[in-house]
């Protein structure tokens, strides 16, 4: 059973043995993860461990020396960064990567970038607008002005405009106030209501554990752990690890 | 960061007018004066001037679009843009000579020619311009950020080669097909036809491009390219054929200049793009590098400075201080208002 009731469906992406590098610089030795259609998974892990790697792996802007990533029943271990999206992958990027000189209307349409459905494209602004009432406020006003929990919901819908089967988000709450938060993983548990999958990289496993329904633990650049949400929560090296029990 | 928190914000408000500030002031001051003076003394031969200086600065504008395209998109100082422009006098000479067989007083079939010659300019120095970007800079995206500056150095150096190499160390002349009649003709002042139609070509080809970065597919992924590559790419944008076509766009844009120069001024030498290039990049920095309306106004501004030491009476520096001037121009922005007069102090920047 997944968190949202549904029960999650065939695997959507099947990340396989994955070794990623920055120059000499082992990043990842043999990740492996499956998301299935459906679900949130979430990707824990310390500074550094590998987690933003993974998803820039899998998103085409740090290819894979080794292994193979598979979405959607088709290998798209070798395919550009700017195809990736089309195939149905978007994300929402560390550090939010807004386009600081454009406006959020003007962002939110660079989502929708390689869409051509217009009248359509425009309904699904509304959505956004809809999810996050506070941007429809700031339609007009330049990205880079934005407080950080407006660019990071101004990220997510961005994404969001892509209309995509699988949603990366690395990091959606670091630096935000705690109501805002809140606001973040409630709207990450309704857009995956609305059948999107989601992929969650998060240094506050509580929340992201209590929303996903499946997790992995990320250590160096290797998988340490797989498993249930709620059998991660309880897990006695997570608690310590990342719930900052003793 | 002391002294920050504790200064009052009314030091901040009225700040004590500094030695240099003085010093600024009063050097606009004399520059207006000496302005105002030779408008007094020689009011037709200011008009001219202003005139010939509204001219060259539409040529600088298209040249100075070119480096501030480059630079926003790549923050690389494209050395060898002028040279691009260079190359375009001469396709100029040979196209319209050589293969259309362009000469003066040959009545309305010259309209045809000149806009065949400006368009297969544009299109050849477009090409090489991506062609420049492709070979020379694309395989150090990811160096220090030095050597792509060195290796434009470079390129420029091979281009002024090959012009030397083609049209030899000599001035090569273009054909005068400009009408030199007047447009009109008022208290001493001048305006004649081949300075009009320098104007008249360059502001469709200004709104053209404005109109492709605001509002095409095109310069809506140039612009996302600017402000941040990895967050293109995950739109869907191809950076690299983002990053081409903005160098074809200004390579087409030197190509445009070079025609209209080479057919006013009438002459084209190999070293020429040294100095209009530099005179267009510093238009470029004046007006806020990466800002495309800024680079317009650097570039009318640059042209006017120009024109009034060339071409003034009254105690001009003449043209042997052209380079100098520009040159001090330069340094001056650097140091005082680096982001120029438009450009906007952006968050990410600092
Ligand atoms: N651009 C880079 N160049 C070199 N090393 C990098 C770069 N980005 C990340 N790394 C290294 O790769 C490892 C994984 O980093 P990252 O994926 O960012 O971790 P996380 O997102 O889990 O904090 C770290 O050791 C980090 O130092
Ligand atoms: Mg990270």
């Amino acid at each position: 059973m997944s968190a949202n009731g549904r029960s999650p469906g065939a695997p959507i992406l099947e990340v396989g043995d994955v070794h990623t590098y920055y120059g000499s610089i082992h990043a990842l030795k043999g990740v492996s993860l499956t998301v299935n259609d459906g679900e949130i998974v979430t990707l824990l892990g310390a500074n550094g461990a590998g987690k933003t790697t993974t998803l820039r792996s899998i998103n085409g802007l740090n290819r894979p020396r080794q292994g193979s990533i598979r979405f959607d029943g088709r290998d798209i271990t070798t395919v550009p960064a700017h195809e990736i999206v089309r195939r149905g992958i978007a994300q929402s990027p560390e550090g939010r990567r807004l386009f600081p000189r454009m406006t959020v209307t003007e962002n939110l349409e660079m989502g929708a970038f390689q869409r051509h459905d217009r009248s359509e494209i425009r309904e699904d602004m509304e959505r956004v607008f809809e999810l996050f009432p506070r941007l429809q406020e700031r339609r007009s006003q330049k990205a880079g002005t934005m407080s950080g929990g407006e660019q990071q919901m101004c990220a997510i819908g961005r994404a969001l405009m892509a209309r995509p089967k699988l949603l990366l988000l690395d990091e959606p709450s670091l630096g935000l106030a705690p109501i805002f938060v809140e606001r973040i993983f409630d709207i990450i548990r309704q857009i995956n209501e609305q059948g999107t999958s989601i992929l969650l990289v998060e240094q506050n496993a509580l929340m992201a554990l209590d929303a996903a329904d499946r997790g992995y633990v990320l250590e160096t650049g290797r998988i340490v752990l797989a498993d249930d949400a709620a059998s991660l929560k309880t897990n006695e090296e997570v608690r310590k690890t990342y719930l900052g029990e003793t | 960061m002391a002294a920050d928190v504790s200064a009052p914000t009314l030091g901040a408000r009225f700040k004590r007018p500094s030695v240099i500030g003085l010093l600024g002031l009063l050097f606009v001051a004399a520059l207006v004066f000496w302005l105002i003076v030779n408008l007094i003394k020689t009011p037709s031969d200011f008009g001219d001037v202003f005139l010939i200086g509204i001219t060259n600065g539409s040529v600088y504008a298209l040249i100075a679009l070119g480096y501030t395209l480059v630079y926003g998109i790549l923050e690389l100082i494209n050395f060898a843009h002028g040279d691009v422009f260079m190359l375009a006098g001469m396709f100029t000479i040979t196209f319209s000579t050589h293969f259309f067989g362009l000469h003066q007083g040959q009545g309305w079939v010259t309209v045809p020619i000149v806009f065949a010659t400006l368009l297969l300019a544009m299109l050849a120095c477009g090409s090489i311009n991506a062609a420049i970007e492709f070979v020379a800079y694309r395989p150090l995206r990811g160096a220090p950020r030095l050597a792509p500056l060195i290796t434009a150095i470079g390129v420029s150096f091979i281009i002024q080669d090959i012009g030397l190499a083609w049209k030899g160390p000599n001035y090569v002349t273009a054909p005068d097909v400009f009408p030199h009649s007047n447009v009109f003709s008022a208290g001493g002042v001048d305006y004649s036809w081949n300075k009009l139609i320098v104007v008249l070509v360059t502001i469709p080809v200004l709104l053209a491009l404005l109109w492709l970065v605001q509002e095409t597919r095109q310069g809506k992924a140039m612009r996302a390219t600017a402000q941040d590559k990895d967050a293109a790419a995950i739109m869907g944008i191809n950076v690299n054929r983002t990053i081409s076509f903005t160098f074809l766009i200004a390579g087409a844009l030197a190509g445009a200049a070079g025609t209209l120069y080479s057919l006013w001024a009438t002459t084209v030498r190999f070293d020429q793009g040294f100095q209009l290039g530099l005179i267009a990049f510093t238009a470029a920095v004046l007006g806020g590098i990466g800002n495309l309306p800024g680079a317009v106004l650097g570039a009318v501004l640059i042209g006017l400075i120009q024109a009034f030491n060339e071409g003034l009476n009254w105690h001009a520096p003449g043209s042997d201080w052209t380079q100098s001037i520009v040159f001090s121009i330069l340094i001056l922005i650097l140091v005082f208002r680096p982001e120029g007069l438009l450009g906007e102090k952006t968050p990410e920047g600092g």
